[in-house]
């Protein structure tokens, strides 16, 4: 894996020269791994000689892993050439410095430390030192060079570089810290470099190990080394006394999903899309979160995981917890980083999911396992085929079957989630009136006609399965009827389903303990269906008022639009077209926003929303997709 | 608040552009020193200073492409040593040609070059002591301009010096393209058709004219009698070069979903691109841009490709249907849901070994031969044998 480190170097420098005092993992470097070595001839060597190489494969190029196999040990560098190496000049210290060997990358934040022994020895010498230049001189000298350096594979990427520049950076700035606080870093070179002097007969391994026994620097390293390798999350104590916390999420974020690669642009740009109506996921148990931030920070931490509920959104969570969603954004952002939680938004019946596509769903899978092991037998496979169409929970339970059935349902899509198999689909709107007059003048009416034959030959093959034609007489308007009847003729679309829902909601929203899942009371919208259908019978109220009115509303739209606008009957409705208008105007039906931020953030309910829409629907389209932020978290195909 | 964040521009290495080639010396008296440099004084003196550890190291280090990265800089270079106790002061000859990018930038690209380069002035100073005879380092700095200029703007240089003709090529590496498989339909990208036939090699040039986005691997082998694994391994390599794309195979049964839609209203230049592409008679009136939207929105789960063409009818408004699956894919707004059977039983056996959810229908069928049909059946049949679409 190119994310992990080939080894971790310590150098120091000072006046005295410089040395090499420790690295990790001990074998000599420019030797590969002897474990390993047998183990790759297996793989790279026939064991017959006269084996047939596999017909399919002769020409094909082989797989990167046998090909790469063998590169990337640091070979043949001694010691003293590595140490010289990273004794930089002191113009090139406290910054990056990086340097790309063969095919070994060597990453580093060279740090310059003013030895504290100095810093008390000049103040209490201040008077028996002739001059004070040579006071001055004394302490230039006294100067140390620490460089902690991190050698990767050449492939590892920029932003992979970026990370272990990071800690190094990190680790430097403890270590000075540290110097000046109680003197650590002198403390621990000298006797790293005394234990060096004293096993010169000794191999260099043993010495290495010998100097993780004694000195807890090393030792240190030597567990950030192995935790980057395991995790890639640390969290380091030097001295006893500061703790040092450090995610590569190029390498935790595979915990949970392996092969997949998180870099930290990735993160950022899902975090910075990141609004109050999400919610948020947890991936790992609340015991597991506490080890991502330094003590200082677990309060507030507390706070928030004492409000978690996957099923509601962060602004709820925030206002539960007595927190300020900024707040609660920052610590969303610190669990997402630290692949501790996933953004999704709150669960709940009407929430559309899919399979992801890059799930990795198959009969060798381990995810198999461990999802019957957490469900009592149950096949992961049975219960992700439903999802095989998208499919929302009210979809699957009804309100006969008990309502803990729902609620094994609704942790088998957390888990499902948590794992990164399903994937939210949301339905997006675009403003788009059709174009009647400017397209196709001559040939729409040869169109016409030619629809007209064509449907009723296909009534025969459609009228069963689909019914998508008993709306719609032949001598309709081909051009429109495109995105509503793709919405119905959908097996399991969100319109049909909500307003099922909204039927249901009044029965069946208290009975559902378990899952605390009411698309309504989540979207502020308890009022009843009267609101909505009074807005239909007030038609009859026309007035020249509204007459103006509508012509003010109707300036909003170029020539083109308004024609297309005024031939739908709802036009004539102030309400609707002043909504309508207003939604336009707000921006919303750009295919940027999906129903439920509209929903959210203009305090809408689905079913007047959905009404809306439909009415306009000649001049909408509507389509389901993925919501990009969340989906950037996925490996797309 | 609302306004969504779309600005994705990636934070991460760039390929960059050669900012300067400069020949680094170590000199008898002054030690070491940058002798030609092309632009003049791009490196200063003090990042040289600071850094020059790392252009002329220790011997160990000779013979090995070193980058360093440091002071905003980051300088490709092949330090070099010519051992010789007759013709050079201190007994050898130690010097390094460095390539100079900007910090961020990829740098991987330039080594073999600078190894190459490197190679052809050993040669010409093992020959006639080229570089290190002080009037020659004019002639040095003619070349260096024309390798920087060259490099950056054609990505080939050839120089002539004296007896020797140096050819630099710059070869991009990237990853290997995923091996081809038998149910995979390759497509031309744009303005590669007008390349004369015999500029390809013999197996492009025979199954070229069956590479039209809709034929895949297995029939486009067969048509142009070419083995099998031949055409494979071409289509892989004119994948790496990216003169073909490799799409879903294409039939009316397929599921789309749609992905990015917005990105084809957004961007004119891509809709009228679009409008282009998929009109079925080029010469009539395109089909407009919300027509087009209107049938990639209606691509969803469970919605096959017939359904929406009996639906939409795209033929009566100048649309060929295939032409607009395959635009579509091309630019990521829409996706092939495949199928994959899934074993669940506890002993497979025959066909069931090939449903473990890792081949798609496609490659099933393919790889039996038999058609869709006939294996859709033999899945309906089996209880054992679960469907996922992804």
């Amino acid at each position: 894996m190119e994310v992990n480190p080939l080894a971790v170097i310590l150098v120091y420098f000072d006046s005295k020269g410089d040395r090499l005092l420790y690295r990790y993992p001990y074998h000599t470097l420019g030797q590969p791994h002897k474990l390993e070595e047998p183990r790759e001839e297996l793989v790279n060597k026939k064991r017959n000689p006269f084996a047939v190489a596999h017909t399919d494969d002769l020409l094909q190029t082989p797989t990167q892993q046998s090909q790469n196999q063998g590169t990337g040990q640091l070979q043949g560098f001694a010691d003293d050439v590595l140490s010289a190496l990273f004794a930089v000049k002191p113009q090139l210290c406290n910054q990056k410095f990086e340097l790309k060997l063969n095919d070994v990358r060597f990453v580093s934040h060279p740090t310059l430390i003013s030895s504290a022994s100095t810093v008390q020895a000049n103040a209490s010498n201040n008077q028996t030192l002739a001059t004070s230049s040579t006071a001055a001189s004394a302490a230039k000298k006294q100067q140390m060079l620490i460089n902690i350096v991190f050698a990767l594979h050449a492939q590892a990427s920029y932003s992979i570089v970026k990370c272990y520049h990071e800690l190094s950076k990190r680790l430097g700035l403890a270590l000075k810290f540290e110097e000046q606080h109680s003197g650590y870093l002198t403390e621990q070179t000298a006797l790293m470099a005394r234990t060096h002097d004293e096993q010169q007969q000794q191999p260099l391994e043993r010495t290495l190990e010998l100097i993780a026994e004694r000195c807890s620097l090393a030792q240190a390293l030597k567990s950030i080394c192995n935790d980057l390798c395991t995790t890639g999350l640390l969290s380091t104590t030097l001295n006893q006394n500061l703790t040092l916390t450090f995610c590569l999420p190029a390498k935790a974020h595979q915990l949970h999903k392996k092969g997949s690669m998180v870099d930290p642009e990735t993160i950022d740009r899902c975090l910075r899309a990141l609004k109050p109506y999400h919610g948020m996921l947890l991936l790992v148990d609340f015991a597991e979160l506490l080890d991502c931030v330094p003590p200082t920070g677990a309060r507030m931490l507390w706070q928030l995981v004492d409000a978690y509920n996957p099923l509601i959104s962060l602004q709820s969570m925030a206002s539960n917890a007595d927190l300020s969603i900024e707040h609660v954004y920052k610590l969303v952002s610190h669990l997402v980083y630290w692949a501790k939680a996933t953004i999704i938004y709150p669960l709940c019946e009407t929430n559309v999911y899919v399979i992801a596509p890059d799930a990795p769903l198959h009969t060798r899978s381990h995810l198999v396992e461990k999802f019957s092991t957490r469900f009592a037998g149950i096949s992961l496979f049975e219960v992700i085929s439903d999802f095989s169409l998208p499919t929302s929970i009210g979809h699957l339970t009804t309100p006969l079957q008990q309502p803990a059935r729902q609620g094994i349902l609704a942790q088998m899509v957390l888990w499902m989630l948590q794992h990164h198999l399903l994937m939210q689909l949301h339905t997006y709107v675009q403003f788009m009136p059709s174009d009647v007059d400017d397209e196709f003048g001559d040939s729409a009416s040869c169109a016409h006609v030619a629809t007209g034959n064509l449907t009723e030959e296909e009534q025969d093959s459609n009228h069963t399965e689909e019914e998508l034609n008993r709306d719609r007489d032949p001598d309709d308007d081909p051009v429109h009827g495109g995105s509503m009847l793709s919405m119905s003729s959908q097996p399991l679309p969100m319109p049909v389903n909500s307003h099922r829902r909204t039927l249901t909601d009044d029965h069946f929203s208290i009975a559902s303990d378990n899952i605390a899942v009411q698309p309504s009371s989540s979207h502020k919208s308890n009022f009843s269906m009267t609101a909505s259908m009074s807005t239909d019978n007030c038609d009859s109220l026309d007035s020249m008022e509204d007459e103006q009115k509508l012509k003010e509303l109707l300036h909003v739209f170029n020539d083109a639009d308004r024609a297309a606008i005024r031939r739908i009957p709802a036009s004539l409705n102030v309400d609707d077209l002043s909504l309508l208008v207003k939604l336009y105007q707000m921006g919303y039906f750009k295919s940027e926003h999906h129903l439920e931020e509209i929903m959210y953030f203009e305090n809408l309910r689905r079913s007047q929303l959905l009404q809306l829409l439909d009415k306009f629907r000649d001049v909408l389209i509507l389509y389901e997709t993925e919501d990009p932020a969340i989906a950037s978290m996925y490996n797309n195909k | 608040m609302h306004s969504h964040t779309n600005e994705g521009i990636s934070p991460g290495s760039t390929e960059g552009k050669i900012r300067c080639i400069f020949l680094s010396e170590f000199h008898a008296t002054a030690g070491c020193k940058i002798s030609c440099q092309v632009p003049e004084n791009y490196i200063s003196k003090e990042v040289f200073d600071a850094i020059n550890v790392y252009i002329i190291p220790k011997q160990h280090l000779q013979r090995c492409i070193l980058t360093v990265n440091a002071m905003e800089v980051k300088i490709v270079g092949y330090p070099v040593g010519i051992q010789d106790q007759q013709k050079y002061a201190r007994n050898a000859f130690l010097f390094n040609l460095c390539f100079v990018c900007d910090s961020r930038a990829r740098s991987v690209q330039y080594e073999p070059v600078v190894k190459k380069l490197s190679e052809y002035l050993i040669m010409m100073e093992e020959e006639s002591c080229f570089l290190s005879r002080e009037d020659d380092k004019l002639r040095l700095q003619n070349i260096f301009e024309t390798v920087l200029r060259d490099l950056n703007e054609r990505k080939v240089a050839t120089i002539v010096e004296g007896d020797n003709t140096i050819y630099l090529k710059i070869v991009m590496h990237k990853p290997d393209p995923p091996p081809v498989k038998d149910h995979m339909v390759p497509l031309l990208l744009a303005n590669l058709r007008d390349t004369p036939l015999e500029n390809w090699d013999l197996t492009t040039q025979q199954i070229l004219p069956y590479i039209n986005g809709i034929n895949h691997v297995a029939r486009i082998a067969a048509e142009a009698d070419v083995e099998t694994d031949l055409v494979k391994s071409c289509i892989q390599n004119l994948v790496y070069y990216g003169v073909v794309q490799l799409l879903p195979i294409l039939k009316y049964s397929n599921v789309y979903m749609t992905q990015n839609l917005k990105h084809l209203i957004q961007s004119t230049a891509l809709s009228n691109a679009c409008r282009k592409y998929v009109a079925l008679q080029p010469d009539k009136l395109l089909p407009s841009v919300q027509r087009i939207f209107q049938f990639y929105a209606s691509m969803t789960h469970g919605v096959t490709l017939r359904a929406i063409c009996q639906r939409l009818c795209p033929q009566h408004h100048n649309i060929d249907e295939r032409k607009m699956v395959i635009f579509g894919l091309q630019h990521k707004f829409i996706r092939c849901i495949q199928k994959y059977p899934v074993f669940t039983g506890s002993v497979p056996s025959g066909r069931q070994k090939m449903y473990t959810g890792l081949i798609s229908f496609d490659e099933i069928c393919c790889k039996t031969g038999l058609s869709p049909f006939t294996i859709e059946k033999d899945i309906e049949k089996d209880t054992n044998v679960t469907v996922i679409w992804k």
